[in-house]
């Protein structure tokens, strides 16, 4: 309300460029074709009336949308008593001042529309079937490029070899501007290197730079810049902001996403390698499903799973509505990611309504979800190759140390039915926290947490091919009723009715949202200790035939010591309530061969841990556990069997025994040494495709209303008709999907993305694009400065096989670029002091990534490592909530850039955020830029400066030791970049020595002149 | 190794410390000091800070203390009367309906587990959870139709805090103050209290400013649990206060003749001013939080010696104290969520108990505002200050399952407002008899925020901000001011 909203026209605009683009051929034609009333009448129709009487919706019976249904009328009787306006209804309803009134929303028809409407009908509605022009079709940046040449060189200004100064300058001639000179290069370095790098220069490039007297040398420094790796770790925080990249989910349960940074890593590299704009795209679409898909493209398409992500909606709750909510908020957030990044359109109106400004109906929006529809989020590998030849080597090593573990487990502990129910042998080579869904025996990775359990079919015996597990069960039983407890066809009575319901796992360890892993004071999941956790309503039961016992246990040497062969096996564990709930939580119980062998009732926190000690038969023994709900619902009903194992009744060890043991634990150390040494397949938090569900169109945007079901699809206002996207029907699979819409995206007849991206880089060299709104290029964004100057720019992308660092080098070596960003007294100051013809450079703010990584570098505490997972500069808790608190002072391994930063969604760091960091909930086209007194606090004394102050302090102390005139010269040189001038010098040192070195650190890192680039 | 010096320093270095070294600095803070450097023309660039803006029309409220208790309060305990689930209670709810819940299973219907009566002269009724609030109750008006888009606890609290579901759009307080700007020049326009036990869920988004400048976003105080009040207000290390004043001195020499050097420039004038307003915070937090200052009456009245009830007392009293000094918005939070204390639900989500818990957050909500009301009232702050109080959701009017707590309710819940042009005594539409769904004049977050937008002096159908393709309110494309509730309608 109070600012100028960006997209309003700028005064000088007008006239001067759009006429020519706003006079498409179409209207011309049009004009021959239909009368003025029936334009009129009919545009105020589809402006007004047919969202709710047309195509799609007929409210009352009504069409408005052509004659034949006009003159038909609706529920109410005839609209229109042709040739008698003042008979006709539409004519009453649209005059109403009673809730009658239509539309019913919005303000009503002025008299002056009122009248076209009853010239309309007095004239008996003519209607040709020509279509009707939409003057939203024509909007510029629907339109293909056009191919501008560059304005002759018929102006003053000397060197404008450049194409884009010969855009400019032109323009400026016109306007009787002259630009403002070049600026000096220690301004020009600095500028370039913060641009391109986020980053200053050194001194010594500085003087490199200053003393080069080449006549291309600052075309040589321009490649030799972009060519700096850090240009990728700069230039993808660019691109991390428009596509809202973060590392953990957001939401209440803001879980870790500990594979998300392999994503700004592939960002980093392919800016670096200048990987085609094109492919670019492609790649973060459809990578994961190209024909000639890669580890490196499958991690490219994580771009469609960066954004934020509602576990609770997703997963938690068992409430189907707020699943379908979460899952269209999902959708929604994916589609708009991907237009507004790459095509600068933006779509949420058009999920409730056609769009109120750009010509996109709210089907053609579905159609987008559509191409999504069979993309969910979630962790991955990166490529099953890689994966299985890890997992070869790794089974071969395993099961080598398996086979001596084994027996060295026997000799020493006994069986652990935990590390079984985790995959392992009973050994220990389980895998901590791996499950088991009881409503189905599948087998359930560590971070595979479920919430209540789906479509849970009660006392069905799910069958597990484990040597030991023979099946897991949700039981549910009764007074009379027999559950069926193993393949063998044991039965158990006895076992009380439940609810049916079950959450999470039977796992090795707690299981999801375990209340605690402690017991009267005793936390078990420390070493030494092991946890089957099965939480209420579960059952699980072990097959553990005598004869395969007494062959794992004697596949020690027999003639080691004969008699300590077993003569009987012994289940030993102990049992406890983990859950909240003080008294009466769960009921427990161990059968064998289906008698009860071990129950509890009602066994809640305050019982503490109950001991089990049961022995085998000799025979094909069946073990069963169980926990049931004590009639309560399974609230926190979290059961855990403590060190669970089958032993036989040890005697003291042998001196063979005692040897033996010693090699076998050598063996398999050195076993696990090498399979430690294996890398893990690599994973990255990106797309899982499934069998895509069909995409209803929803009735103003509820999921509860759906209404018909839509094909997926594109936009039609803009791009190529291609025969793929035709191709494309609610059946079509996933890849076909993205791959039709990958292929839209970087057909050279979509003018989109190059336009797009072209005035990002503008955006961003400049600090304002050619097109103010970069996300927004539709009618309710800003109009292009220069049109000509962005298709040129556009179509050079193209033609130069769409490398992005070839557009930057144009734009950098232009004049404009280079020009002083100081008014300097310069008469356009007067009437175009906001700079929109680009008389002069810009001056910006460091962003808050850069300042802080600007002061790392001078301090010399930058550890420049590339690539890697996040460093983190918080404290985490695990909790149903995660906790992360930021810690105050940093430790050396948070020195690296910012781009390495681990982004946690619900926390910012309110430092960066001081700073105008952005919160990555939000697609950030252009960042804000504020000035505070909460950031000017935060530059003075957050613990993080004082840090760098002390450690530049250090610097110029080991560098300079013990001249106070040379630390300040030095001090300031490194800082800014330039070369102290003596009264400078002569007040730093006197503060130097009043004051302190870090003192001076501070005030420099406190300068304007250190934090905005000229 | 270089670092390591460093580091041990700030281990040794306690709040504690800081606290110290802040009462041995006395006033002259260094910045501080230094303001009469500023030139007097520089009053434009103070004004670009501050912000302060003229709203659409004469406002009617001031200042805002919001009171949210996240979790979801159950409103059939509370504030919304319901003879007929006395009459059904023990009677199982609808199974079927039941399923579509968060917890996807109904138990019984349920009464309120505190009587309702009647009080004050608009003979309003208010269970005995309330007992100290009930004696306002002619001051308070009632929205009894409030509904949420979500049951859960994140996107609802994002709601009721930004008007959509999603995170990342701009706070109630920070579109008030984008709109109004600042009053004072010595604190934060907009500061959060939040619940000494830990954040609500969905953290400090719930305050942030989405798209809107940094600048709005609420500034978190805190008191009495050992961190900082704001966070950096002082060095982060001690620093000896004539280096500092010597370094600032330095600082605002070299500010000024670099944008000499760059005439015209306002962003460089407004950050030179920006110092001056850091120093002057330096003094003025310290004071506002200075609770000796109050008498050992309203010490009392806020209970704030109480171990339990004695924090939120705090927040009630700070809040009073921080809107008495010019601040637009105080958001205090009555629960926290991200926390590791579990003897008690850490906020008003009362699944399996809520005698324990809503009797425990009950006591606490009650004493702390009923206290802030009567202050206001006293101090003829009231008028002027618009108080809300609100939740993220209801709750159900059965139990959940066999448990002895009640499941997340979006259909229905309740929020009060007070003050500032409010009409006390009054209510707005209602819940249907059992309190499951909304039922006349069923509304949302939007018809509450134009209410107390419009009391603000500003129409919210106007307050808008472009971001990505939209002109963006904090109303979205919905809202009408509830004239019902105002004193002058």
């Amino acid at each position: 309300m109070y600012r100028t909203t960006p997209h309003v026209l700028p005064w000088f605009i007008t006239g001067l460029l759009l006429v020519p683009m706003l006079l498409p051929t179409a209207l011309a034609q049009d004009s021959t074709t239909l009368s003025e009333i029936e334009r009129a009448a009919r545009t105020l129709l589809r402006d007004h009336c047919i969202e709710c009487h047309g195509e799609t919706t007929q409210e009352g019976g009504l069409r408005l949308d052509h004659k034949d249904a006009l003159v038909a009328g609706g529920d109410s009787g005839k609209a229109i008593q042709l040739g008698q306006s003042s008979e006709s209804m539409l004519i009453s309803r649209v005059s109403a001042k009673d809730d009658s009134r239509m539309p019913p929303n919005g303000s009503p028809l002025n008299s002056d529309q009122i009248e076209t409407l009853k010239q309309f009908i007095d004239a008996q509605a003519p209607w040709t079937n020509a279509p009707l022009p939409d003057p939203k079709r024509d909007h510029w940046a629907w339109l293909p490029l056009s191919s501008p040449s560059p304005p002759p060189l018929n102006h003053t200004p000397a060197d404008e070899s450049n194409p884009i100064d010969r855009f400019l300058n032109a323009q400026l001639a016109n306007e009787g501007i002259i630009p403002v000179a070049k600026a000096n290069r220690e301004v020009l370095i600095r500028r370039l290197y913060f641009d391109l790098l986020g980053l200053p220069p050194t001194p010594d490039e500085v003087e490199q730079f200053l003393t080069d007297t080449s006549h291309d040398a600052w075309e040589r420094l321009v490649d030799r810049t972009l060519a700096s790796p850090h240009y990728g770790e700069r230039w993808a925080r660019h691109w991390l902001d428009i596509s809202h990249y973060a590392d953990t989910h957001g939401f209440e349960r803001d879980q870790r996403r500990d594979n998300a940074w392999r994503y700004r890593d592939w960002v980093i590299d392919a800016l670096n390698k200048d990987l085609p704009y094109n492919q670019f795209i492609r790649d973060q679409i459809a990578g994961d499903v190209l024909p000639d898909a890669t580890p490196e493209s499958t991690i490219a398409s994580s771009f469609l799973a960066v954004g934020p992500w509602d576990f609770v909606g997703q997963v938690e709750t068992p409430s189907p509505v707020i699943k379908r909510l979460a899952r269209a908020d999902d959708l929604d957030d994916m589609l708009a990611q991907v237009m507004t990044s790459i095509c600068g359109v933006t779509l949420h109106c058009a999920r409730c309504h056609d769009h109120k400004l750009d010509p996109i109906q709210q089907q053609e929006y579905y159609s987008l979800a559509a191409i999504f529809s069979g993309v969910k989020r979630g962790d991955r590998i990166v490529s099953a190759e890689e994966s299985s030849a890890i997992e070869h080597q790794k089974s071969d090593l395993k099961n080598r140390k398996q086979s001596i573990d084994q027996e060295l487990s026997q000799l020493t502990n006994g069986l652990s039915l935990a590390d079984i129910v985790g995959g392992g042998d009973g050994s220990g080579n389980g895998v901590p926290g791996q499950g088991i869904d009881p409503n189905s025996g599948n087998a359930l990775a560590p971070n595979e947490k479920r919430g209540f359990l789906a479509d849970v079919v009660p006392n069905r015996l799910n069958q597990l091919k484990n040597p030991w597990i023979d099946a897991v069960f949700i039981p549910d039983g009764g007074a009379l009723r027999q559950l069926a407890i193993s393949q063998s066809g044991i039965q158990a009575a006895d076992i009380p009715a439940t609810d049916s319901k079950a959450w999470d796992a039977i796992r090795n360890g707690p299981v999801n949202s375990q209340f605690s892993t402690s017991l009267n004071k005793i936390d078990y999941a420390q070493p030494g200790f092991s946890m089957l956790s099965l939480h209420a309503n579960a059952g699980i039961t072990f097959h553990l035939p005598y004869d395969k016992l007494l062959t794992a246990h004697t596949s020690a040497p027999q003639s080691a010591n004969p008699s300590s062969e077993p003569t009987s096996f012994t289940f030993t564990s102990q049992v406890g309530y983990f859950g909240q709930t003080p008294k009466n939580g769960a009921d427990v119980f161990v059968l064998l061969d289906g008698q009860i062998v071990f129950k509890y009732l009602g066994l809640g926190r305050d019982d503490g841990p109950q001991s089990i000690r049961i022995d085998l038969t000799k025979q094909d023994a069946y073990l069963t556990l169980i926990a049931t709900d004590a009639g309560n619902s399974i609230g926190h009903d979290q059961v855990c069997f403590m060190n669970p194992s089958i032993a036989s009744i040890q005697q003291s060890p042998s001196k063979a025994i005692t040897e033996r043991i010693a090699i076998l634990r050598e063996q398999s150390k050195q076993l696990q040494q090498e399979l430690d040494q294996l890398p893990a397949p690599r994973r990255v938090y990106g797309v899982l495709t499934e069998p895509p569900t069909p995409i209803h169109r929803l009735h103003r945007g509820n999921a509860e209303d759906p209404r018909e079901v839509v094909r997926p699809g594109v936009l039609s206002c803009v791009g190529p008709k291609l025969h793929e996207l035709e191709q494309l029907d609610q059946h079509t699979p996933d890849a076909q999907r993205r791959l039709a819409l990958a292929t839209w995206l970087c057909s050279p007849d979509n003018p989109l993305p190059a336009r797009v991206i072209a005035n990002r880089l503008w955006h961003y060299h400049f600090g304002r694009g050619i097109v103010s709104t970069p996300s927004d290029f539709g009618l309710g964004g800003s109009l292009p400065s220069h049109p000509d100057l962005l298709d040129w720019l556009a179509n050079q992308l193209i033609q130069s096989d769409w490398s992005i660092k070839r557009l930057h080098r144009l734009i950098l070596l232009s004049e404009a670029y280079q020009r002083s960003s100081l008014a300097h007294e310069n008469p356009a100051e007067a009437f175009d002091s906001a700079n929109h013809f680009i008389w002069r450079q810009n001056p910006r703010r460091l962003d808050a990534e850069s300042l802080r990584d600007a002061i790392l570098c001078v301090s010399d505490a930058m550890v420049r490592n590339m690539h890697g997972p996040g460093y983190r500069d918080f404290d985490y808790q695990e909790e149903y909530a995660p906790v992360y608190k930021h810690r105050v002072f940093s430790t050396p391994d948070m020195f690296r850039r910012c781009i390495y930063r681990f982004v946690v969604r619900t926390t910012p760091h309110p430092f960066l955020t001081s700073l105008d960091c952005p919160n990555p909930a939000t697609l950030t086209p252009v960042r804000n830029t504020t000035t505070t007194a909460i950031q000017a606090l935060a530059t003075l004394n957050n613990a993080l400066i004082l840090q760098q102050c002390s450690l530049f302090a250090q610097r110029l102390q080991r560098e300079y030791p013990h001249n106070a005139e040379l630390q300040a010269e030095q001090a300031i040189c490194i800082a800014l970049g330039r070369r102290a001038t003596r009264e400078e010098i002569q007040s730093a040192s006197q503060l130097i020595r009043q004051a302190g070195l870090p003192e001076l650190c501070r005030v420099l890192f406190n300068t304007n002149e250190f934090i905005y680039v000229d | 190794m270089s670092t390591k010096k460093c580091l041990n320093n700030s281990a040794s270095f306690s709040p504690d410390s800081r606290r110290t070294w802040l009462k041995n600095a006395g006033t002259g803070l260094g910045i501080y000091a230094l303001s009469n450097l500023l030139r007097n023309d520089d009053s434009h660039a103070m004004e670009h800070l501050l912000n302060k803006r003229e709203p659409h029309h004469p406002p009617r409220a001031k200042h805002v203390i919001e009171i949210f208790c996240p979790g979801g309060m159950s409103h059939v305990d509370t504030w919304d009367y319901k003879p007929e689930l006395e009459r059904l209670h023990g009677t199982p709810f609808d199974s079927e309906l039941g399923k579509q819940t968060f917890a996807g299973v109904a138990g019984k219907h349920a009464k309120s587990f505190w009587p309702f009566k009647q009080h004050g002269q608009s003979g309003r009724w208010i269970s005995d959870l309330f007992p100290n609030l009930a004696q306002h109750v002619d001051d308070l008006a009632f929205i009894y139709s409030m509904q949420s888009k979500s049951a859960l606890h994140g996107p609802a609290m994002f709601m009721m805090n930004s008007g959509f579901i999603q995170p990342g759009f701009p706070s109630m307080g920070s579109w008030v103050t984008y709109a109004l700007g600042s009053e004072s020049e010595n604190l934060p326009e907009f500061v959060v209290l939040p619940d000494p036990r830990g954040l609500p869920p969905g953290g400090i988004i719930n305050w942030g400013s989405g798209f809107l400048p940094a600048m709005h976003q609420g500034t978190i105080m805190e008191i009495g649990n050992g961190n900082e009040i704001i966070r950096d207000l002082f060095p982060a290390e001690p620093i000896e206060q004539s280096a500092q004043s010597q370094g600032m001195k330095l600082l605002q020499q070299w500010n000024q003749r670099h944008a000499q050097e760059r005439p015209g420039d306002s962003m460089l004038e407004a950050r030179i001013a920006s110092f001056e307003l850091a120093g002057k915070l330096q003094v003025s937090v310290p004071e506002v939080i200075d609770l000796n200052q109050e008498s050992a009456t309203t010490h009392a009245k806020y209970a704030i010696d109480d171990k339990e009830i004695g924090p939120f007392g705090k927040q009630c009293l700070l809040a009073r104290r921080l809107v008495e000094r010019g601040v637009r918005f105080v958001q205090i939070y009555c629960g926290a969520e991200n926390t590791s204390q579990k003897a008690i639900r850490p906020n008003w989500d009362s699944h399996e108990d809520i005698v324990r818990d809503h009797g425990y957050w009950g006591r606490i909500l009650d004493t702390g505002t009923a206290a802030l009301l009567e202050d206001l009232k006293a101090r003829g702050m009231l008028d002027s200050t618009l108080v809300i109080c609100t939740t993220e959701f209801g709750r159900q009017p059965f139990m959940q399952g066999e448990q002895k707590g009640r499941d997340h309710n979006p259909g229905s819940f309740t929020a009060w407002m007070a003050g500032g042009g409010i009409r006390g005594g009054t209510s707005y539409g209602s819940s249907d008899p059992i309190g499951f769904q909304a039922a006349e004049k069923p509304t949302y977050c939007y018809d509450l925020h134009a209410t107390a937008l419009h009391l603000l002096g500003i129409d919210h159908e106007r307050l808008t901000f472009y971001h990505n393709g939209i002109e963006r309110r904090l109303t979205d494309v919905h809202g009408n001011v509830i004239r019902d509730l105002l004193a002058n309608p």
